[in-house]
């Protein structure tokens, strides 16, 4: 019996302890949805329609047009580090600003009106890198709550 | 007593083979993953605040290389058979969400051209795919 007793001791103390072990591995699991998440992030935009037959009843509020021009904002390769250029100028509305005031003027612009009234309508030139483009619809964005923005694609 | 002792030594589970699954199904995983993504990888802009845009398994994804290339999830495509193939994708469910994963170096009017085919087969709107600045690139 006393035999048997110890026995039951050394098999008991032979258990690892897997409380450690059970740590690094949901941590290892952790930083794995975190590294390599398969949710997206972006912008929704929407576009004109061209197909249309009949272009619908003009509404009273006159459309807000944010142009980008490679002559006034030079960002044809893509841009190094983060933000756009501060010598790049947009024009929003038939006036060139500098891209730093965007937010100021979108929330100026748009910023009385309903949120279903928001719209931005965007014609980029063709040869502006598309990063300069979604950096600017950035900044935009950030102007107004409820931004609705149009990328206008006819040729 | 004679119970007792018995049910006493079984009441420990052998926790050696459940690790191993575990271990071994985590190690899949890690190689597995990052090829569980659509299409090639691109080299996305960095924007400041791009909004949540859910999972990409729920889309059509439209992703633009650097070379120009288009490709509908999986598949590259040739211009003069994208919109069969859109309408395709989108199978029974032509109000599915289009979104385009265009590579940062690209000029705008290759994304351009890519919405209005989009448009032109129907679909409302797009989703732009961007990653916050510095986020840690992906497959860097």
């Amino acid at each position: 019996m006393q035999l048997n007793g110890d026995t039951l001791d050394s098999s008991l103390q032979s258990e690892i302890n897997i409380t450690p072990l059970v740590d690094v591995v949901l941590v290892l699991l952790i930083i794995f949805m975190v590294v390599v998440p398969l949710a997206l992030q972006g912008y929704d935009v929407e576009i004109p329609r061209t197909t249309a037959v009949a272009a619908p009843a003009q509404a009273e509020l006159a459309q807000v047009i944010l142009s980008i021009d490679p002559t006034a904002c030079r960002i044809l390769d893509k841009p190094a580090g983060e933000g756009v250029p501060a010598d790049c100028h947009v024009t929003l509305a038939d006036q060139e600003i500098p891209v730093a005031d965007l937010p100021a003027r979108v929330a100026e612009v748009l910023g009385g009106r309903a949120a279903f009234d928001r719209v931005l309508f965007l014609a980029a030139d063709d040869r502006m890198n598309y990063e300069g483009v979604m950096r600017i619809v950035d900044l935009a964005k950030t102007g107004v709550e409820d931004l609705t923005i149009e990328f206008i694609t006819a040729d | 007593m004679r119970l007792g002792e018995p049910s006493k030594m079984q009441s420990s589970i052998n926790v050696t083979p459940l690790v191993d699954v575990v271990l071994v199904l985590l190690i899949i995983f890690m190689v597995m993953a990052p090829q569980m993504r659509k299409g090639p990888d691109v080299d996305l802009p960095d924007t400041v605040k791009p909004l949540e845009q859910g999972d990409e398994r729920a889309k059509i994804l439209v992703t633009i290389d650097q070379a120009g290339g288009v490709w509908i999830d999986d598949q590259p495509v040739a211009p003069e058979h994208f919109r069969e193939t859109l309408l395709a994708a989108a199978g029974d469910k032509p109000d599915k969400k289009v979104v385009i994963k265009g590579d940062a170096g690209l000029h705008f009017g290759e994304v351009r051209q890519a919405m209005r085919a989009i448009e032109m087969a129907g679909f409302r709107g797009v989703g732009l795919i961007t990653q916050r600045a510095g986020a840690e690139k992906k497959g860097e």
